[in-house]
């Protein structure tokens, strides 16, 4: 043992620089830690913490309720369900070994899902069916698959289905308006969507909500001047008669002249808004030019009474029946010899209303048609609505000079000839046309576009020649007294004008004695011996106006009891 | 020494507050978290009764289209439109 070394003594150094050095190393860590979660440098604090987020913190988006359309009375007419669309990420479903479980709970085969799966393969989201309801979305969800979930949407029904699919207009699957009053209202009826953060998981399910960004703010509901029952009643009337006559497509107009108010607008062919396969969304009754033929001489009435030069009284020569003007031959159907003004309108005298143009010019028909607001837009502001043509030249042929009185070389959409016949039912006011309900009691002043005297005067005329010698006899309704103005216009073929292609239209005020609804009916093509405007149109006229009044309460013309004693004779009924 | 055991009255009394913050910050969170479960809870319900409200509203409307209550009135309950002859206009 003696060999045993005696131990050197240890320089206090170096436990000194040992200690040391174990007292940085935690203070390092420390240092690293701070560092990390602490100091705001380039991989520091705030730039962990965004990775994390990216990694982990998802934001969706809340889609917002978008508002109601119903008509005048509150019936609904496009109405947002919740619906939910199932999405997937196909890397997760891929190798999943439920798919068999999950094609069952969609109802298609699992081959055809496979196939959708393996079309998406390199893709990290997909859709497995959009729009479903909730209840349908319910039992695949239930299934627990990782990498499937659901998300809620809104989607749009219309209740009233193809009666009203051309006005109210139609939204795309995301939402938003892209035809008709849909598109032309989408500002207002869509609301704000918001938007949440959730946490998400490895198969990006949501863990859970973390909190609400920004929150959803519903549209607003948009009430129409429609009234459903009108509006059914005229694409009912319209579809029949378009049957009856064979005809290619059909447009109606109802409006409250004194109100501005579109009652009713339909047109044929129809599309099913519900229904994604779609075809044609055109609103023919505004966004269709046609030439008006001799609706349009009920304005030049007008110009003609306005010159001072005639009254309804004055007497016109028509005599032979036939005209030449310039090069062309224009003729009557019969010689109707020496007639007054009135009766030119009634039995719609060519020959009559050219001579009336030819004494008074061009231009004061002109005037009159456009203060009646023919070559400008109404101010409904339905999307795609044309304005029409009025013709202006330098230099006027002759024909060209008489042509706009008989309402050739000139066009415009029905809805435009309804709201000019609207002053005639207004005392001579022209109301902004609307699409939305109006308040009756804060009514806008209109546009005084005629004299109240002529306007009486026209509609004088107009209940003639629904009277049993002019030319709109099947335009009458029993019980009230309406009036109205043909038209038959020859379509405009490859080759000038045709012979065998009609347009019949018809137009019409009622009732005379108080004028109010404003009706315009235009037949496309109807095919056989009954294709003018009195023939087909104004039947048309008729069985919708007979609606129009019963549904608006208007009286009949019928002599009028106060006897409480005859009254009481009702109550048995038959 | 006077200032000293002043010092230390501060120290205690800023712990004392550090501590009841940090007790308010936890009731805080909690209460947002729990609000926040409510209001999910109560979105969720909006959600279920608008999806039951929009079902009675097309309900509504697929029962009430005119064309329906025209077919039912005509056909069902033998319903037809007033003749002419039993209106009776009576003076107001």
């Amino acid at each position: 043992m003696s060999r045993r070394r005696k131990p050197k003594a240890v320089p206090m150094w170096r436990i000194y620089s040992v200690a040391a050095l174990l007292a940085v190393l935690p203070l390092m860590l420390v240092w690293r830690l701070v560092d990390l979660q602490v100091l705001d440098n380039e991989q520091g604090a705030s730039f962990l913490q965004k990775q994390g987020a990216m990694r982990a913190v998802r934001s969706a988006e809340i889609p917002a309720y978008r508002g109601l359309i119903t008509d005048r009375r509150g019936s609904p007419l496009a109405v947002s369900t919740p619906v939910v669309s199932l999405v997937a990420n196909p890397q997760h479903l891929r190798d999943s070994n439920q798919l068999a479980a999950l094609a069952a709970a969609m109802e298609i085969s699992p081959d055809v899902l496979q196939q959708r799966i393996d079309q998406y393969a390199d893709k990290q989201f997909m859709y497995l069916a959009r729009h479903w309801t909730p209840e349908q979305a319910r039992k695949v969800l239930a299934l627990n698959l990782p990498g499937v979930h659901g998300e809620r949407e809104y989607r749009r029904f219309y209740p009233a289905g193809e009666v009203a699919a051309q006005l109210v207009g139609v939204t795309n699957v995301d939402g938003k308006g892209i035809a008709g009053l849909e598109m032309a209202f989408d500002d207002w009826l869509q609301g704000t969507p918001g938007r949440k953060r959730y946490i998400k998981d490895l198969y990006g399910e949501a863990v859970r909500d973390v909190g609400v960004i920004k929150a959803a703010e519903p549209g607003n509901d948009l009430r129409l001047s429609i009234d459903l029952r009108l509006q059914y009643l005229q694409h009912r009337e319209l579809q029949q008669a378009i049957a009856d006559t064979g005809a290619v497509a059909g447009t109606a107009v109802t409006l409250d002249a004194w109100t501005g108010e579109v009652l009713a607008v339909s047109s044929y062919p129809v599309f099913n808004p519900n229904s994604r396969a779609r075809k044609t969304t055109r609103n023919r009754a505004l966004t269709d030019v046609i030439e008006p033929g001799s609706v349009m001489k009920a304005l030049t009435l007008v110009a003609a009474l306005e010159s001072g030069e005639y009254t309804l009284d004055t007497v016109i020569d028509t005599s032979p029946g036939r005209i030449r003007v310039g090069r062309k031959l224009l003729n009557d159907p019969i010689n109707y010899g020496p007639i007054t003004v009135s009766r030119v309108i009634e039995k719609s005298s060519q020959v009559g209303v050219i001579k009336i143009a030819q004494h008074i010019g061009h231009e004061p028909i002109l005037d009159v048609f456009s203060r009646f607001g023919l070559g400008s837009l109404t101010n409904s502001g339905f999307p795609g609505e044309r304005s029409g043509y009025l013709p202006n030249r330098e230099r006027w042929s002759d024909i060209e000079k008489v042509t706009p009185a008989y309402g050739y070389g000139l066009d415009a959409t029905l809805l435009q000839l309804a709201a000019a016949y609207s002053v005639f039912a207004n005392e001579g006011r022209r109301m902004p046309l609307t699409f939305l309900e109006v308040d009756h009691r804060s009514l806008p002043d209109g546009e005084r576009v005629i004299d109240p005297e002529i306007a009486a005067q026209v509609v004088k005329v107009l209940h003639r020649v629904t009277a049993n010698e002019g030319t709109g006899t099947l335009a009458q309704v029993a019980g009230y007294q309406v009036g109205g103005k043909t038209g038959t216009v020859r379509k405009l073929g490859a080759n000038g004008y045709l012979d065998t292609e009609h347009m019949a239209l018809f137009v019409g005020v009622a009732p005379v004695e108080r004028p109010r609804y404003v009706t315009a009916i235009m037949i496309d093509q109807p095919q056989g011996e009954s294709h003018g405007g009195g023939s087909a149109a104004a039947p048309v006229y008729s069985r919708i106006t007979e609606g129009v009044l019963r549904l608006r309460n208007e009286v009949p013309d019928l002599p009028a009891i106060d006897d409480s004693t005859q009254l009481a004779g009702l109550g048995g009924g038959q | 020494m006077v200032r000293f055991v002043n010092q230390r009255r501060w120290v205690a009394l800023l712990a004392v507050a550090a501590l009841l913050s940090a007790l308010g910050v936890l009731g805080t969170t909690h209460r947002a978290r729990s609000q926040y479960a409510e209001l999910q809870q109560l979105e969720l319900r909006r959600w279920n009764l608008q999806e039951h409200y929009s079902r009675l509203l097309l309900e509504y409307s697929t029962r009430a289209a005119p064309h329906r209550v025209h077919r039912f009135a005509m056909e069902e309950l033998g319903m037809t439109k007033p003749d002419l002859k039993r209106y009776r206009v009576v003076r107001p």
